[in-house]
């Protein structure tokens, strides 16, 4: 259990934390990528990017800031998965990419009960949108649900369409045949508290955009709301983290002595292929992942147990797994905000947080830490 | 180390004092003159200005709602400069280290996030953990849950008192905070407005029902701070009638209502929209157990957030920049609605005016509180700007002569003489918001309380000499000087526990598993996990 090398080799954690500290010290600009972590590991990258004056990113930032950035251009409408299950008499579930960003949706939000104040005449009905080979995986017994639109690509132009029918407006030719739109337009409007969810894992902004103004448009007459669903590896709970400590969501960097956010910019793979970035640090506490980058740049790795490289990193320490080797926040798809999950087999592997003060408090210099 | 603070003026009204003399404390307290003692560090305070560290009942600091307009808006709060090394992140705009850093170098030591739902209970305590130097607090939302208004409706009024205390407890929170109380679960409904003897769907319960309900609830359970309450009808032309029927509910109980001026307003004039303070003045003097803060607005870009959602949906379309984010959250709301206040707006111009009256006409300034309900009036920093005006009806005279004459005819305002003094904002921004917080040990500079000590350089400009005090202790430690910070150090949250009973504990255990399918423990807020040794302080009940 636990581990660390310095470039393959088996070493001691406090070798490979004074070759990180050195590493980081010695470089001109540091990303620190992938940050799949719970809180305390995204505060502790924060500092430390802060500290160094590197960039942070997420392994999921692409997907995480398509949705920010409809919400942050044209607003957003939205609601939470408990809200969604309780009172959701009309689910769309939008695109591809729900049974692998939500497993549990069948058991957690089809098959959910309603709130008894939803009154006994309450039906909950389902609707797929472009779900593409994903259509048989959301299988939930004893709720109506139907298909509408099959390829994922068809899927813009047919919510451009039905938000267009939606507001009484004409429209051309459309993927579904126009009274299958108008059936489905009248459905939408006839929803007392309908739900869109979605993953913006294989959406672009557009899409996700008109889906999100077809929400706000039904709420002329009706209620309705928008659930995405966060990416994995805690995509949720680093964006929080990152945006109270910085202001900015992730792919901000530190250069400049203050926080500046660029997507472009900041995106970690473009960072380090194109060698502005000289350094990394690769964080992956939730699953043994490995970065997408090819170039070779010093990296320090704190990863899972078992995660292997194609070429070992110059400074790999082991970590434990937040919620099962050591308590952690995170946030839950299953509370739909940031909660405390304790350690389900406590050991004494070290935490990203850990990892990161100790790499922090070898680097030269005498600056103060946030956290 | 025993520290004096020498010569300066002493603005304490708690203890009647106003006057020039010394301050000393030890070991993080004020402690009484030694006798014959040499102080270790002595502080000279020859023409400045001596008052305990000021504090700030309602604003919007910490939480989901409040991180979603971080992330909303970065175009709003771009940094510029370089954070010094002792204060990392203190630059970062919006961020919680430089809310901090901002209220601190004001000479504020404490302050309270007036509106955290249950469920985000642990999010907003991170956040408040992050934010160096102050003090503070949470108010937990309660109202629009289905767990209340279930026991409503079945008439359990003992549970719910308890129901009120595990709430507390859990959420971590120092009182409870009801927002136009059924709105969130009736525009769940669909309802598009709400007021106070409006019913909430299926359970057939009032607003005003409502009010009543958590008010005796938090007597009862010998909570100080009363039942905050953030009344129907906001921003609504004509909703001093909401105001003064939400005030006669009090019925002699204490009853605090928030930013009051975004609720005095008339319907007359060209545009159906005038002030009606002076109306609201004169029944908060006549009914001495309520209390209020004003909400002042200020000029300028800012935004709302609010977890009065019906308000903020009904009110998107005034967005400016034109976007907002709605969210029907958990049993609450919430809404992020960007706006500018314009001096040559009319509406606007009459809201400024507004806020103005409503310090200068309730007499007593033990219950009126100081507020911009941030960001949603203003920003906490336009503070000082605001305090200067209250001491002065010349630079007030000065800034009307900016604003629309026909908006400034429709208030009281130009008629208005009366200056704050100096006795007065201490009364307002010390002494009272630490006894409406049941913290007695904070707000005055009286032997055994907190050393939380402001220090301000006298000049006749008052927005400039609160702006940045000379210097700020914390808990007895030097934390600012000229206006800077000098370096972090952490407070705690305070909270109550109120004493009931445990059977509340075994049925929300049934509750959650059968409403929400996960322990009623996984929104718990252990002190572990949020990320600062002894982030919170109990504060007690009255049993």
């Amino acid at each position: 259990m636990g581990g660390a090398w310095i470039d393959g080799r088996p070493v001691t954690v406090e070798a490979a934390v004074a070759e990180g500290a050195r590493l980081l010290g010695a470089s001109r600009l540091a990303v620190i990528a992938g940050l799949g972590t719970d809180v305390a590991g995204a505060r502790a990258a924060v500092a430390l990017a802060e500290r160094i004056g590197g960039a942070v990113d997420h392994m999921h930032a692409g997907a995480t800031l398509r949705d920010l950035d409809v919400l942050r251009e044209a607003g957003m409408m939205l609601t939470t998965p408990n809200e969604a299950g309780l009172r959701g008499d009309l689910l769309l579930l939008v695109g591809a990419g729900l049974p692998a960003a939500w497993p549990d949706l069948p058991q957690r939000l089809i098959e959910r009960t309603p709130g008894a104040e939803l009154g006994s005449a309450f039906s909950r009905r389902v609707i797929r949108l472009c779900p593409g080979r994903s259509v048989r995986e959301v299988a939930a017994s004893g709720v109506s649900t139907r298909t509408v639109g099959r390829d994922p690509a068809e899927l813009a132009g047919l919510l451009a369409a039905l938000r267009a029918r939606v507001a009484g407006r004409p429209v051309g030719a459309a993927a579904v045949p126009a009274r299958q739109l108008d059936a489905l337009a009248d459905e939408l409007r006839a929803a007392r508290f309908g739900v869109a969810v979605w993953s913006a894992g294989e959406l672009d902004a557009l899409t996700i955009e008109m889906l999100c103004r077809l929400v706000e448009d039904l709420n002329a007459k009706t209620r309705f709301s928008g659930c995405p669903v966060p990416g994995a590896d805690n995509a949720a709970g680093v964006l929080q983290a990152c945006g109270w400590m910085t202001g900015y969501p992730i792919r901000t960097g530190f250069g400049r002595g203050f926080p500046e956010h660029d997507p472009w910019r900041y995106e970690a793979l473009r960072l380090i292929e194109s060698g502005e970035a000289d350094c990394a640090v690769w964080i992956s506490a939730y699953r043994a992942a490995t970065p997408e980058w090819r170039r070779d740049v010093p990296m320090v790795a704190l990863c899972a147990e078992g995660t292997a490289f194609g070429r070992p990193p110059r400074v790999q320490i082991a970590v434990g797994r937040p919620g099962v080797d050591h308590a952690g926040v995170e946030h839950l798809l299953a509370t739909g905000t940031l909660s405390a999950v304790p350690a389900a087999a406590p050991s004494d592997a070290i935490s990203v947080a850990d990892a990161i003060a100790r790499i922090a408090a070898s680097l030269p210099g005498d600056r103060a830490s946030p956290c | 180390m025993l520290t004096r603070i020498a010569n300066g003026r002493v603005v304490d009204p708690a203890h009647g004092r106003d006057a020039v003399g010394d301050i000393w404390f030890s070991d993080g307290l004020i402690i009484s003159p030694p006798a014959a003692a040499v102080a270790d560090e002595t502080f000279d305070a020859a023409g400045r200005i001596v008052m305990a560290g000021a504090i700030d009942i309602h604003s919007h600091i910490a939480g989901y709602n409040v991180n979603v307009t971080r992330l909303l808006l970065p175009e709003l709060h771009r940094g510029g400069a370089a954070a010094p090394a002792r204060t990392p992140l203190s630059t970062a705009g919006w961020s919680t280290f430089s809310t901090g850093c901002r209220y601190a170098v004001m000479g504020f030591t404490t302050v309270v996030e007036p509106a955290v739902s249950p469920h985000h209970a642990l999010h907003a305590h991170l956040e408040l953990a992050d934010i160096p130097i102050i003090d503070k607090a949470t108010l937990a939302i309660l109202g629009n849950d289905d767990f209340l208004l279930g026991l409503m409706r079945a008439g359990e009024s003992t549970a719910i008192r308890d129901y009120v205390a595990w709430t507390l407890s859990a959420s971590r929170a120092l009182g409870v905070k009801v927002i136009n109380a059924g709105a969130a679960t009736a525009f769940k409904f669909n309802a598009r407005k709400f007021s106070l003897d409006d019913v909430v769907p299926f359970y057939g319960v009032s607003s005003r029902q409502i009010v009543k309900t958590l008010q005796r609830a938090v007597c009862d359970l010998g909570v100080p701070h009363p039942l905050h309450v953030h009344c129907n009808n906001l921003g609504i032309a004509g909703n001093v009638d909401t105001a003064l029927a939400t005030i006669a509910a009090a019925e002699g109980l204490p009853l605090h209502l928030a930013h009051v001026q975004f609720y005095s307003y008339g319907t007359e004039g060209s545009h159906g929209f005038s002030s009606a303070a002076a109306r609201l003045a004169e029944a908060v003097n006549a009914t001495p157990c309520v209390t209020v803060d004003v909400g002042q607005v200020m000029f300028g870009q800012t935004v709302t957030n609010s977890a009065d959602v019906m308000r903020q949906f009904n009110a998107r379309r005034q967005a400016r920049p034109r976007k907002s984010v709605i969210i029907d959250g958990d049993a609450n709301g919430g809404g992020i609605v960007p706006y500018d206040y314009r001096a040559d707006n009319f509406h606007n111009a009459v809201q400024w005016a507004v806020g103005l009256e409503l310090f200068l006409l309730i007499n007593d300034p033990s219950r009126v509180f100081f507020t911009t309900d941030h960001p949603n009036g203003a920003p906490f920093w336009t503070y000082p700007d605001i305090l200067a005006l209250l001491m002065s009806r010349e630079l007030r005279a000065e800034w009307m002569t900016r604003l629309p004459a026909a908006a400034v005819e429709l208030t009281t305002l130009p008629a208005i003489r009366r200056e704050y003094s100096l006795r007065d904002i201490a009364m307002m921004t010390r002494a009272a918001p630490a006894r409406l917080l049941g913290l007695s040990d904070r707000g005055h500079l009286g032997p055994g309380a907190v050393a939380d000590v402001a220090v301000y350089a006298e000049q006749a400009d008052r927005a400039k000499m609160f702006a940045a005090a000379a210097l700020v202790f914390k808990n007895g430690e030097l934390v600012v000087r000229d206006g800077e910070v000098l370096h972090y150090r952490f407070g705690r949250a305070f909270a109550v526990s109120p004493g009931h009973d445990r059977a509340i504990d075994r049925r929300m255990t049934d509750y959650y598993q059968r409403r929400y399918g996960v322990a009623a423990d996984v929104f718990a807020v252990p002190d572990a996990a949020i990320g600062r040794p002894d982030p919170i302080e109990r504060v007690p009940c009255a049993s």
